[in-house]
């Protein structure tokens, strides 16, 4: 009973009601603008909100962390930038469907879904916390490294182009994000011995650089034809349409809630991942993968939009977050006097189900925003690409420096993006890049507590991998998915199969 | 006709990460380039990466950074060994796939923006490149792309430096000086 109290906190007062209102709507810009991300929104807004109290500080940060991962899908979809990482699976099918013309049927599905993912979320957030993160304990290093390694390979088959390009993008991806003085032993890495690369490349100039400015310069080969008249005729999709694909947001946002509660990994690995599950189980797509199948949006943003309630679990229950922005949300109750951790859901259970209430209603100011402001919104891709393209270079400009106030962040980011239209060119992926680089730091320091903990025995280390049926079954994904996209899988297949399919 | 060429030149740009562009069964022009490229800087960083710990041990900080780059230079040349034996594309040529006028011409702009940035500051800088920009890309008046250029210019500058209260170089333009004036403006209408 009293937790019910605590869950109706939110909507018992109307500041607080407000507030999440504000951070939702405020979200969905921030999530949509590229270079803005809601981590830097969310640790800008922990000094301004320092003063305050804690409710209304959670309120506003819960708004624009469940706005702004639903945010980054509109960019996606209407200039395939994506506004947010979580939003990278998401451009795959939804900018071509904004091509045919489908750009509200897209955004209004894209907003449905969310609803229903982030819904997911936080029922199981509230439901199975304490469940899941007793298991969520039990994975050991070398079961985040084998995650990580199976997140990289994951895009790599993702792609439609070549394995080998794509595990070349994600190997480079894990060396940019090695590039700076090594956090263990203070040793420098593939620095050069420049002073300026000891403090690490920095990854959002990385990604604005290949998402904003290379996809900028390939539109420059297109300044002549008219930009694509984006006709919003529905947005609201249909009762039909959002039953079809229930079953499907369901898994994904089982998905969605699984990844976002490991520890680290959030909603951009748990939309790839949401996507690359769709590819895998959608029989007949509407239309093939990555040329505007619906099933490619419903999958990752009812899967990112449900890791963010996944990504409270291991807060709420261990203190560890369960990515970069409830990362910060742990600073921001530190703050507050709070201590997040196993003892939080003891001592403080008021804390627990106050945040549970204010997601969910942040999950309902999504749903209404994200139906009702398309238009005004859409108006941004009916600017002519003449002046677009010189304002997203701009914006990227200024979002790479603001996020260290650093020149060098600009011109990598201007570096990246040259090289990124390269790539683009001659069908690298992109995404692998990007994955590498957050992961890269996961996967080096658990390969590194996992060999140290076997005394660099590799023996050792295949033998604890197989004696946890975790750690198994993580190995042998990583595997099959790298067997599955070799000619021996296909070899393989046409021998079992080749005579019945003959 | 046309549609349908734009169309097919569109899939050899990579769109998205599950139709990355390229051609499976041909080579487009500067694709060995830029494949040789990867090889020889897959080579340097893998030596940068064996320096840093060399082959010690398998939890050195140089484990996780070798094992990357030697994937790198590994699949580089297994790419470069496919794509040398692909034969070229006869329908497009270096300077229209690659590098068109536009293209090169952002590049170099991008490029002079990261010189003046620093000295001139960020509001000149960015109203001469969003001017010079938007003019020779649209090909319309002067007054309209002035237009355009400013009014673009100050909505993100209200956006990023009031709301976002991220401070660019602020060069030879009187910024600072700029918003003390409006605040004592707005403090003084109280």
């Amino acid at each position: 009973m009293s937790a019910l109290m605590d869950f109706l906190t939110v909507f018992t007062q109307p500041q607080l009601l407000l507030l999440v209102a504000i951070g939702t709507f405020a979200g969905i810009y921030v999530g949509a603008i590229p270079g803005l991300s809601v981590t830097m929104a969310v640790s800008i807004l922990i000094s301004f909100t320092f003063s305050w109290q804690v409710y209304p500080a959670i309120s506003l940060m819960i708004g624009i962390y469940m706005g702004g991962v639903y945010g980054g899908s509109r960019t996606a979809i209407l200039l395939n930038i994506p506004g947010a990482p979580s939003a990278i699976a998401t451009a795959l099918d939804g900018f071509p469907m904004a091509q045919r013309g489908e750009a509200g049927q897209a955004i209004g599905i894209t907003t449905v879904m969310s609803f229903f993912g982030g819904l997911v979320g936080i029922v199981v957030l509230a439901l199975a916390a304490p469940m899941l993160a007793g298991w969520a304990i039990r994975f050991q290093p070398r079961d985040y490294m084998l995650l990580a390694l199976l997140g990289i390979l994951l895009v790599g088959s993702l792609s439609s182009g070549s394995l080998l390009k794509g595990i070349f993008a994600g190997a480079l991806g894990i060396a940019v994000g090695a590039v700076g003085m090594d956090p263990l032993t203070f040793t420098p890495r593939l620095t050069f011995d420049q002073p300026l690369l000891r403090s690490g490349i920095n990854f959002v100039a990385v990604m604005i650089g290949l998402f904003g400015v290379s996809e900028v310069l390939l539109q420059l080969h297109h300044i002549k034809t008219p930009a694509v008249r984006q006709t919003i005729s529905r947005i609201v999709p249909s009762w039909s349409t959002i039953r079809r694909h229930l079953p499907l947001s369901l898994q994904s946002s089982g998905i969605g809630v699984v990844i976002g509660a490991l520890p680290g990994t959030g909603g951009d690995i748990a939309a790839l991942m949401a996507y690359d599950h769709a590819k895998r189980v959608t029989k007949k797509p509407t239309r093939p993968f990555g040329k505007g199948a619906i099933e490619g949006l419903v999958a990752p943003e009812a899967a990112n939009n449900a890791a963010v309630g996944g990504a409270f679990v291991p807060m709420m229950t261990l203190g560890i977050p369960g990515d970069a922005v409830t990362a910060i949300m742990i600073g921001a109750l530190f703050i507050h006097g709070l201590n997040p951790g196993p003892m939080l859901m003891v001592d403080n259970p008021h804390m627990f189900w106050f945040i549970v209430g204010a997601l969910f209603s942040a999950n309902i100011f999504m749903l209404i925003f994200g139906l009702t402001g398309i238009r005004l919104f859409v108006k941004i891709v009916e600017i002519p690409r003449a002046v677009l393209i010189p304002m997203i270079l701009l914006l990227s400009i200024v979002g790479a420096y603001a996020v260290n106030n650093s020149i060098s962040d600009v011109y990598w980011m201007l570096g990246f993006g040259v090289f990124g239209y390269f790539m683009r060119l001659y069908g690298y992926p992109l995404g692998p890049v990007i994955l590498g680089v957050i992961l890269s730091r996961l996967l080096d320091d658990n390969w590194r507590r996992a060999i140290i903990s076997v005394r660099e025995d590799p023996v050792r280390f295949f033998n604890g991998v197989f004696s946890s049926p975790l750690s198994t079954v993580l190995l042998v994904s990583v595997i099959l998915i790298f067997v599955s996209q070799t000619p021996l899988w296909r070899m393989a297949k046409a021998r079992l199969f080749g005579a019945r399919n003959a | 006709m046309n549609a349908s060429d734009d169309e097919s030149d569109r899939a050899r740009e990579g769109s998205s990460d599950a139709t990355p562009g390229g051609l499976p069964d041909l080579r487009r022009p500067g694709e060995l380039a830029f494949t040789l490229f990867l090889v020889v800087a897959s080579g340097i960083l893998l030596w940068q990466a064996y320096d840093i710990a060399g082959f010690r041990r398998l939890s050195s900080p140089g484990a996780i950074p070798m094992a990357a780059t030697g994937a790198m230079l590994l699949t580089a040349l297994l790419v470069l060994w496919k794509t040398a034996r692909k034969p070229l594309t006869t329908d497009e040529s270096l300077r229209v796939a690659v590098f068109p006028g536009p293209v090169v011409l952002m590049a170099l702009m991008l490029v002079g923006y990261g010189l003046l940035l620093k000295p001139l500051g960020f509001l000149p800088t960015s109203a001469l490149f969003l001017f010079i920009a938007i003019k020779l890309l649209s090909g319309r008046s002067l007054l309209f792309s002035l237009g355009i250029s400013l009014l673009a210019l100050a909505v993100i500058w209200l956006v990023f430096r009031m709301v976002f209260t991220v401070l660019m170089p602020a060069g030879i333009f009187p910024e600072a000086e700029m918003v003390q004036f409006f605040r004592t403006l707005l403090a003084g209408a109280r």
